[in-house]
C-alpha cells in the first residue's frame, strides 16, 4: 500500500473545511455582516494594554489608540505594566496625567492578572478591550467593533488582524496566514464558532467578563480560554472584519515556532483538559461539531502529512541514488527534454487535491484582504506561505503534542 | 434545517463532486494514455510491415540501396519503438502491472519488439552490419528482481543514449505470449533476473555499470558517441 493512501482522509477533511468556509462565506449570516455599517453609538469603553517588556512598541500602540475615531470622553486607556524589567515603565510614565490614560504598575503576575486589574480599574466602561503592546489599530477600528454589541447575547467581538509593516519573508508569510485568518474568523463567527478572542483588540462586555469570573491563565493562552468559557456560558463571539489591527510577529523561524507552540499547546491543553465536553457536542453548534474536532485533527494531519512527505522523499531519493549509481554526473544532470509531453504529466489524486486546496486557500486569502481592506501586496507572502509554511508548522505541532503528552511547560518568550 | 446543517450538507456534496471530478480526470488521462499507446502501436505495426515489405522487395538488390534509402526511416522506427517502450513503462507504473489494458499493450509491444529485432538481425546478416543488440529480460514478480532490474534499466537507458549503435529490446519474462516464450527458448534464457542476451551471448545478474560494460564488445566504446550516429553504424 502506498504511503499516500494514509493522507486521503485528511485531504478530504481539508477540502471539506475550505469548501465549508467558502459556502458559509456566501451564506446569509456572513453576507449580512459584511453589509454592516459603522455604528453611531459611542458607549463608554476602556482599552487595556497589558505590557511586559515592550519598551520599543508601547509608544506606537498608545499613539494609535489615541488616534481612534471615538469621543475622547468615552474612551479610556489603561496601561498596565506587568513588572517589566526593561524601560517599559519609564515610557509608560510619560503618559501619566494624560486625561484619557491610566498608568498602573504591578508586580509580574502574568498577562491575565494585568488584564483583570485593568478591567477592575475601569468601572465606568460598558465594554473593555485588550490590545497587546506590540499592536496598532486603524482609527475606525473601534467604531467598526461597537456595532456588533447591539445583540445583548454578544459577549465578545474580535478584530481583523494582520502583520504590522511586513518586510521580511517570514513576516510576509505570517501576513498571508493572518489574512487567511481574517476570512476564517469572519465566516466562522457568522455561525458562532470562534474559540479564540486574540490579544490584539478583542472587546468584551464588561459585566459578562465579570460574570464568568475574569481572565484566567488558561495554559498561557488566556484569550483562547476566555473565548471557550464565553461559548460554554452561552454567549456569542462576533467578528468585525473591517476593524483592522496590525501586530508585530516573530522574525526568526525559532521564535515563530516558539510562539506557535505556545498557541497550539494552549489550544490542546484547554480543549483536552478543561473543555473536552464541548468537542463533538451539537449543543455548541459550529464550535462543537466543526471547529474543535477539526482543530484537533489538524494537529494529527499536519504531523502525519509531514512524515509521509519526508519518508516518501527519502525513499525516492535512496531509490534514485541506487539506480543511478555509477552513471556519469554529466548524464544525470542533463535534462532529457524529449520526455516532456502531456503523456508524462504526473497527475495523482494527492497532487490534484493539493492544487484544489491551494486554489481555495489563496481565494480565502484574497477574500480576507478584500473584506478587511487590508493594504499591501500579498504575492510574496502567499508564495512563502505555500512553499515554506507547511515545512515549519509540523515542528510546532510536534512540539505541542510532545508538551501535551509530557506536561512540559515552556517560557512565554 | 439550521444554516449550519445546510452548509455542512452542501459542503459535503461539493467535496464529493470534487473528489469525483478528480477521480474522473485521472481516469480520463489514463485512458487517453492507453488510447495514444494503441494509436502508436497501430502506426508502428504498419511501419514495421512497411519496412519488412520494403526489405522483401529489395532482397535481391544491393544492400547499399536498402541501407542508403531506408536507414533514416529504420532508425526512426527503432526510436519510436523505444519511445513507445518508455511510455508503456510509465503507463504500467500508473495503472499497475496486472491491469488488463497494460497487459494487452505489453503483448502488442512485445510482438513489435520481436519483429523489429528479427528485422535488424536479418538486415545485419544480409548487409554485414554489426549493431550491438541487447535483449533484456526482467520480471515484475515480487522478490525476483527488484533494485537490480531498476539499475539495469537505468544503465541500459544511459548506454542507449550514449552509444546510439546499441539496440535494446526489453521483455517481461513472465508475459504470457507464445512468441516471447519461443524467443526465450531460442535464445536459451533462464529465469534468473536481470537476464541479458548481448550479441547472442547470455549474461545474468547485475552488480555495477563498470562490470556491466565488460559484457559489451570493446569496439562499442571506441566508436563515436555523437547522438546523430545511426542505429546501424557498420555498412558493407
Amino acid at each position: 500500500m502506498s504511503l499516500e493512501v494514509l493522507t486521503y482522509p485528511f485531504i478530504f477533511i481539508a477540502v471539506f473545511f475550505e469548501v465549508f468556509l467558502l459556502v458559509t462565506f456566501l451564506s446569509e449570516p456572513a453576507t449580512e455582516r459584511r453589509k454592516q455599517q459603522l455604528s453611531p453609538k459611542t458607549p463608554p469603553v476602556a482599552v487595556i494594554v497589558p505590557c511586559w517588556n515592550e519598551e520599543k512598541t508601547i509608544q506606537g500602540t498608545v499613539e494609535s489608540l489615541l488616534a481612534l475615531d471615538y469621543p475622547k470622553e468615552k474612551l479610556s486607556i489603561v496601561l498596565v505594566d506587568d513588572g517589566s524589567t526593561d524601560n517599559t515603565a519609564a515610557v509608560m510614565d510619560e503618559y501619566q496625567g494624560h486625561p484619557q490614560i491610566q498608568v498602573i504598575h504591578k508586580e509580574n503576575g502574568g498577562k491575565h492578572t494585568a488584564v483583570n486589574l485593568g478591567i477592575e480599574r475601569s468601572p465606568q466602561a460598558e465594554f473593555v478591550g485588550c490590545l497587546d503592546a506590540d499592536s496598532f489599530v486603524e482609527p475606525d477600528a473601534l467604531r467598526e467593533i461597537i456595532g456588533y454589541f447591539d445583540d445583548p447575547k454578544v459577549g465578545a467581538v474580535t478584530a481583523a488582524m494582520s502583520v504590522h509593516e511586513p518586510k521580511r519573508w517570514i513576516e510576509k508569510m505570517q501576513h498571508a496566514d493572518y489574512i487567511h485568518g481574517i476570512t476564517m474568523r469572519h465566516v466562522i463567527s457568522s455561525l458562532n464558532g470562534l474559540y479564540v478572542t486574540p490579544g490584539p483588540f478583542s472587546f468584551y462586555r464588561r459585566d459578562i467578563i465579570l460574570e464568568v469570573g475574569g481572565f484566567q491563565k488558561g495554559h498561557s493562552t488566556e484569550d483562547l480560554e476566555m473565548a471557550l468559557r464565553l461559548q460554554r456560558a452561552g454567549y456569542l463571539i462576533e467578528n468585525a472584519p473591517r476593524a483592522r489591527v496590525y501586530t508585530k510577529t516573530p522574525i526568526t523561524v525559532p521564535s515563530l515556532i516558539k510562539q506557535r507552540t505556545r498557541w497550539t499547546t494552549g489550544f490542546l491543553r484547554n480543549v483536552v483538559y478543561d473543555y473536552w465536553d464541548m468537542v463533538g457536542n451539537p449543543k455548541f453548534g459550529t464550535l462543537g461539531i466543526i471547529m474543535l474536532p477539526l482543530g484537533l485533527l489538524a494537529n494529527v494531519s499536519g504531523i502525519l502529512m509531514f512524515f509521509v512527505i519526508i519518508v516518501q522523499f527519502v525513499l525516492n531519493l535512496i531509490h534514485g541514488l541506487i539506480i543511478s549509481r555509477g552513471l556519469p554526473l554529466s548524464y544525470l544532470l542533463t535534462p532529457h527534454l524529449q520526455n516532456f509531453t502531456w503523456f508524462y504529466i504526473p497527475l495523482t489524486a494527492v497532487l490534484l487535491f493539493s492544487l484544489i486546496t491551494i486554489i481555495m486557500g489563496v481565494t480565502i486569502m484574497l477574500l480576507g484582504k478584500r473584506i478587511s481592506k487590508t493594504p499591501g501586496n500579498l504575492v510574496i507572502g502567499i508564495i512563502a506561505y505555500l512553499t515554506i509554511y507547511g515545512f515549519i508548522a509540523p515542528f510546532w505541532l510536534m512540539r505541542s503534542v510532545y508538551d501535551l503528552a509530557t506536561g512540559t511547560k515552556r517560557a512565554w518568550r | 434545517m439550521s444554516i449550519l446543517t445546510r452548509n455542512i450538507i452542501i459542503s459535503l456534496v461539493i467535496t464529493v463532486v470534487l473528489i469525483g471530478t478528480v477521480v474522473y480526470a485521472i481516469n480520463y488521462l489514463n485512458q487517453q494514455r492507453v488510447a495514444q499507446l494503441n494509436t502508436i502501436e497501430d502506426q508502428l505495426s504498419t511501419d514495421t510491415l512497411s519496412v519488412e515489405t520494403q526489405y522483401a522487395l529489395l532482397e535481391n538488390a544491393p544492400c547499399s540501396d536498402f541501407t542508403n534509402g531506408s536507414s533514416t526511416e529504420d532508425t526512426l522506427l527503432s526510436q519510436e519503438v523505444s519511445s513507445l517502450g518508455d511510455k508503456l513503462s510509465y503507463t504500467e507504473s500508473k495503472l499497475g502491472s496486472t491491469d488488463p489494458q497494460v497487459l494487452q499493450l505489453k503483448d502488442q509491444y512485445t510482438l513489435l519488439e520481436i519483429r523489429d529485432y528479427l528485422l535488424t538481425e536479418q538486415l545485419s546478416k544480409t548487409c554485414n552490419l554489426k549493431p550491438t543488440i541487447v535483449l533484456y529480460f526482467y520480471s515484475n514478480n515480487t522478490g525476483s528482481c527488484n533494485t537490480e532490474c531498476d539499475q539495469a534499466s537505468a544503465d541500459l537507458q544511459y548506454l542507449r543514449q550514449t552509444y546510439p549503435s546499441i539496440r535494446v529490446y526489453s521483455f517481461d519474462y513472465n508475459l504470457d505470449l507464445a512468441a516471447l516464450k519461443t524467443l526465450e527458448t531460442v535464445e536459451k534464457v533462464r529465469p534468473t533476473f536481470p537476464a541479458f542476451v548481448i550479441n547472442n551471448k547470455q549474461y545474468y545478474g547485475y552488480t555495477s555499470l563498470s562490470d556491466f560494460e565488460k559484457d559489451f564488445p570493446p569496439s562499442l566504446f571506441a566508436t563515436s558517441t555523437t547522438a546523430s550516429t545511426t542505429a546501424i553504424t557498420a555498412k558493407k
